[in-house]
């Protein structure tokens, strides 16, 4: 397998594995908190751990990243919609959560923003699969903008070094979209290789988190 | 019942409260009621709960009755504030 693509695997296949332990704790602790954002990011983690894997397999079968197939014309259409969907719907689920938990809080104004938003993934269905892939990280992006915000909202209300590190991987995940975008506009492989090394990172930063907060109480 | 108190969840209360009977130890049912910030009837109430899960010991010496957290208690505790730790995280309190 060539460099590239190994990476793409490896990179996505540690992020997955931090992804479904993030769901499993957010399963697990649903009931402590009862708060549906708790459902939200445990199915949300899921469909993203889901979306990573795929992309990582066929990364791996095909002997070519998301990026390359685009290039070779060899248009994966697996990996394509069932990872390029499953993450949009994953941030969507995130971004609806943290919207419930913004309602609950009043801030209305936030919920309408998002509104606009969900009808966005609708108009893509007349794309052909090239511009599919550009509006879906565009969405993921717009998405990943409302969750960033919110998390720095909720970090600002309430200062942690939990929600610091929450929000620090959703601000480098955010940051590898834009990455990735442009990798897919201008079909750059070297950017679409840095941009998933970038959403690792977010995913080091979520791990770090999960590492921490499992510590706690045991001193 | 201070505006504080209303707006704490039952699982919260014996949170305060076993965190409160941990940090001291042996504890008297005084130092828990200031220490948890509850009227006496609700702390008898959480108390007879505690105990029933076997999460905290009745002690009696007299008419002295302290209480202490169980080892089942402190890695409930453990679990909780594992749990608090993580919903903070995403904003959320327990």
């Amino acid at each position: 397998m060539a460099l590239g693509p190994l990476l793409v695997f490896i990179l996505n296949v540690c992020s997955a594995v931090v992804a479904f332990l993030t769901s499993y704790y957010a399963y697990k602790f649903r009931h402590v908190a009862d708060n549906p954002v708790l459902d939200s990011i445990a199915f949300g983690f899921m469909l993203l751990g889901v979306g990573l894997l795929i992309e990582a397999g066929t990364s791996a079968v095909v002997g070519q990243t998301l990026l390359q197939q685009f290039l070779s014309k060899i248009l994966a259409v697996v990996e394509t919609f069932a990872y390029l969907s499953l993450q949009m719907v994953a941030y969507l689920v995130f971004a609806v959560g943290y919207a419930t938990l913004a309602w609950r809080r009043s801030s209305k104004a936030v919920v309408m923003g998002l509104v606009a938003l969900v009808a966005a993934p609708r108009a893509v269905d007349v794309f052909g699969v090239y511009r599919y892939a550009v509006v879906s990280y565009f969405v993921v992006l717009v998405l990943l903008g409302f969750v960033v915000f919110q998390g720095a909202l909720i970090h600002s209300r309430s200062p942690s070094r939990f929600s610091l590190l929450v929000l620090v991987a959703f601000l480098l995940i955010m940051a590898a979209h834009v990455v990735l975008l442009v990798s897919v506009v201008t079909l750059s492989e070297y950017l679409f290789l840095a941009g998933t090394a970038i959403q690792f990172l977010g995913f080091v930063s979520l791990f770090a988190f999960l590492l921490r907060s499992g510590r706690v109480g045991t001193g | 019942m201070g505006q504080a108190e209303k707006q704490r969840s039952p699982l919260r209360i014996n949170l305060d409260i076993l965190n409160a009977i941990q940090e001291m130890g042996d504890a008297k049912p005084t130092h828990i009621l200031y220490k948890a910030n509850l009227s006496h009837d609700r702390l008898v109430k959480y108390l007879d709960e505690l105990g029933s899960k076997g999460l905290i010991e009745v002690h009696e010496e007299g008419e002295n009755r302290t209480y202490r957290v169980t080892s089942k208690g402190v890695g409930f505790l453990i679990e909780m504030r594992r749990a608090e730790s993580f919903v903070q995280g995403f904003g959320l309190a327990i």
